[in-house]
């Protein structure tokens, strides 16, 4: 008899201990799209482009990537990526490897973590095209490719020469002599596609310091304006009943690179400052002990060189070993390639406006969900807790930009897909589960 | 540069009862609700009531032990990611021994050995919340040499010193990853002391009604020489240098009300009314010895209100040797929206709680109670947006033996 009383006990105690609480959670909904075929079309952050190079991780942690995989939750999709080897170091076109965090020493002998090289040359054998084995793909996203360019024909055909030939489609294009990324995209006869186009024209000017021609306009017909080239994108897409999502173009100023260093950041002392002033005195400018601006070259400028001033921005491609040791950005001004001045930043601002308009007003025309790329890129400037991680877009530790200070970071990847998953929700009555930005990783430290 | 590392550094705290108080003291009072300090009936009056122990008329030796079970779910708003708890079962224990130095002295002396605060709340590995908490571990013994003087016949008053002991291991993960994929990690663990005093005065101006009121101090646990151990990618090292680290829990007061009623020999009923003053938890701060850009002195707001907790419980003797009980409790939560943390999902709540007590002979006494709560509780905490749902489910079955001398 006690032996029984004993058994329900532990029969009772064990069922408690190993009891857990259930909450039911919303229930997952597609609402009214069909997620089946996903073809995302973008650049660098669609093509999953991190840290400068191209990686197998980069790409399997694009946003395309992980919204297809909350899709998954959902429906059954299948999302093929032209993958660049899993065992590979990866590479960009300019022949390099991409960057990792490691222990670099400055001219004054000091070390400290800093993004360096992974080896001394990428891994070129990724340039190889391999729609035969692995294509169709359903992501399009081209790193460094202008939206005007999205229809050119034999854009991954190298003897179509620059502008018009892109070694990134090249690796995966249906056909090297007359496929372009948009004719790709329709072959695929999508259900749902996602945009992220124009960020990259604004781009190219901004990191070239607006030494890389102009931002093209944004109206014009497909292939002269953004607004053309745009609809036609939408146009062959929409065609045959497809939803989409389109993002609009953050302003990129915002990030890291542009961001890191501050155009007052030349520090002086006593006895620089009485060398500069003796070279710089005669054509009117004079530093002060302590916080100066940078002296930067100006073709306006009375003697072509003059001090930076506030809104003005030095990127991150500025030697920094030279500024530090070898009087760049003071004795030597900044070259045009390493500053934005006021009108740079002027253009970049108004042309993003003028994007966005056209972004805008085709995503009401053709009903697109909307997705605001541009406040989340605002809102990392200052900053974002999510489940007491704090991310934002300081340069490296903010923990959502790569290395290359321009690029998303799986975190922050992860972060623009539940924008768009949002914006999708909304415009689609879906209920998409969104992704957890910590699940996914950050920059990783030696 | 490594600032905002500091955020997530921000520490909290515990619990699964009404903040991180746990009302596991008594064994007839937990099978009444936890009501009882206007009824002394047993050593454990030493904790409710000071001032009623010398109305209880034995001399007697008690101990007692509450397993309890906490289950906690979480599920998140974003993600409809669910995470489940691993803590371990809970052990709050008491002692109590209760004398009177000669027969009919109106004067009682008692010790008092309880753990009124603290448990372990543990989440499954890699859950969401994290790098908010992944353990936290909270345990605090009071010692408290009473003493307890009848006034008249109907009036008693008593006093406690409490002295605390306490210890406390807090970890979480750090969001910086290494080449492998592991995460950082952070352990603060210390241990501290307090000091405070339980004091109660009883009235019983008839054999049927009586009152109590009580008061039991805030006891500030100071934690001194606290270690804090990082695990970090190497690069870092220096950056989250192991270290000491101070830091003060204040463990609130609890002001009684009580009201003991016998309307017949064999029926008694509790009513209790509690005020704890959980204002005084209104921020916790960590002090590192050794802070470096990445390791800032943090102070993180709790904003804890004041609660009340009324219990209301009944018992019934059938035999000379068998006493059941009932009870209910309904506490308030002093966590108030925007502070809901891993460590207390905490939310006002209905306790039901049962017992029995069995007399094997005149000097050896069983008795045994179960509490069962439900803790449901929604929020987006305001310092690490964690957003979601909690559920916990609490089981506590106690024991105690009483040995008369």
């Amino acid at each position: 008899m006690k032996y029984t009383y004993t058994s329900i006990a532990l029969v009772l105690f064990t069922a408690l201990v190993s009891c857990k609480p259930k909450i039911e959670a919303t229930e997952a909904s597609m609402g009214d799209i069909d997620g089946s075929r996903y073809i995302a079309i973008g650049t660098n952050n669609t093509s999953g482009f991190s840290n400068d190079g191209l990686t197998f991780s980069g790409q399997d942690n694009c946003y395309a990537a992980i919204i297809a995989k909350q899709f998954s939750a959902v429906s059954t999709i299948d999302f093929k990526q032209p993958f660049v080897s899993a065992g590979s170091i990866g590479f960009n076109i300019e022949g390099k490897s991409p960057l990792k965090l490691g222990n670099k020493t400055d001219c004054k002998g000091v070390t400290s973590l800093s993004p360096v090289r992974i080896a001394g040359a990428g891994d070129m054998t990724q340039l190889m095209n391999q729609y035969a084995g692995y294509g169709p793909f359903n992501n399009m996203g081209v790193p460094g490719m202008s939206a005007l360019s999205i229809n050119v024909s034999g854009y991954g055909n190298p003897a179509n020469g620059a502008g018009n030939f892109n070694p990134y489609f090249a690796r995966f294009t249906s056909n090297e002599a007359n496929a372009s990324v948009l004719s790709d995209a329709v072959a695929s006869s999508p259900t749902f596609f996602t945009l992220m186009l124009g960020d990259d024209d604004i781009l190219s000017f901004a990191k070239s310091g607006g030494t890389n021609g102009a931002i093209p306009a944004a109206n014009g017909a497909a292939g002269v304006g953004f607004s053309g080239s745009l609809e036609e994108v939408i146009i062959s897409l929409t065609a045959n009943g497809a939803k989409g999502a389109i993002a609009n173009i953050p302003d990129v100023k915002e990030y890291p690179y542009f961001t890191t260093i501050p155009y007052n950041g030349l520090t002086v002392d006593a006895a620089n400052a009485v060398t500069l002033n003796q070279i710089f005195n005669p054509v009117g400018i004079s530093f002060v002990v302590g916080v100066n601006a940078f002296v930067m070259e100006d073709p306006t400028a009375p003697f072509g060189v003059r001090q930076m001033v506030e809104g003005e921005l030095v990127l991150l491609s500025a030697p920094l070993d030279s500024v530090k040791c070898n009087g760049t950005g003071s004795v030597f001004p900044f070259r045009n390639e390493f500053v934005l001045d006021l009108d740079e930043v002027a253009e970049i601002n108004t042309k993003i406006s003028e994007y966005n308009s056209v972004i805008t007003s085709l995503s009401q025309t053709y009903g697109l969900a909307l997705v605001d790329a541009k406040t989340l890129v605002h809102r990392l400037k200052s900053g974002i807790v999510y489940n007491g991680v704090a991310m934002s877009s300081a340069f490296v530790t903010g923990g959502a930009y790569s290395l290359d200070g321009i690029q998303l970071n799986p975190n922050g990847q992860a972060l623009l897909a539940n924008s768009f998953i949002e914006a999708i929700n909304l415009r689609f009555n879906a209920a998409i589960p969104y992704a957890n930005p910590i699940k996914y990783s950050g920059n990783i430290f030696p | 540069m490594y600032k905002l590392f500091t955020l997530a550094l921000l520490l909290p705290f515990i619990g699964f009862n009404q903040g991180f108080q746990v009302n596991f003291q008594g064994q007839q009072q937990q099978g009444m609700g936890g009501a009882g300090a206007a009824l002394p009936q047993d050593a454990a009056i030493l904790f409710f009531n000071p001032g009623a122990a010398c109305f209880h008329h034995s001399n007697e030796i008690s101990v007692a032990v509450t397993p309890v079970i906490s289950k906690g779910t979480f599920l998140e708003d974003n993600t409809n990611e669910t995470a489940h708890t691993t803590s371990p079962v809970g052990t709050p224990f008491s002692a109590y021994g209760l004398f009177q130095i000669k027969e009919e002295s109106k004067l009682k002396l008692g010790m008092a050995i309880y753990t009124p605060f603290g448990s372990t709340v543990e989440w499954e590995d890699g859950w969401t919340g994290r790098f908010a908490l992944t353990r936290l571990k909270l345990l605090s013994i009071f010692f408290q040499p009473t003493v307890s003087y009848r006034l008249t016949k109907k009036l008693g008053i008593g006093a406690g010193f409490v002295y605390s002991y306490g210890n406390v291991n807090l970890q979480k993960d750090l969001p910086l990853q290494d080449a492998e994929g592991n995460y950082g990690h952070a352990e603060l663990s210390g241990s501290g002391n307090g000091f405070g005093y339980n004091v109660g005065l009883y009235f019983e101006p008839t054999r049927h009604l009586n009152f109590a009121i009580t008061y039991r101090s805030q006891v500030n646990m100071k934690l001194k020489n606290g270690e804090a151990d990082f695990t970090v990618p190497e690069s870092l090292n220096d950056k989250f240098p192991d270290g000491k680290f101070t830091s003060s829990i204040p463990l609130p007061s609890v002001f009684t009300f009580a009201l003991g009623i016998k309307p017949s020999e064999k029926l008694a009923i509790a009513l209790d009314a509690n005020y704890v003053n959980w204002k005084a938890y209104d921020t916790l701060a960590f002090d590192y010895e050794n802070n470096t850009s990445s390791l800032l002195d943090t102070k993180s707001a709790r904003n804890y209100e004041g609660s009340i907790a009324v219990r209301l419980g009944a018992q019934y003797k059938f035999t000379p040797q068998i006493t059941a009980r009932l009870g209910l409790a309904y506490a308030i939560s002093p966590v108030q929206k925007g502070y809901v943390t891993p460590e207390t999902p905490d939310n006002n709540r209905l306790n039901y709680t049962c017992g029995i007590g069995y007399s094997i002979s005149d000097k050896l006494v069983l008795d045994a109670s179960f509490l069962f709560t439900q803790v449901k509780r929604e929020d987006t905490n305001l310092e690490t947006n964690l957003s979601g749902k909690f559920k916990t489910l609490v089981f506590a079955p106690g024991l105690a033996v009483t040995y008369k001398l």
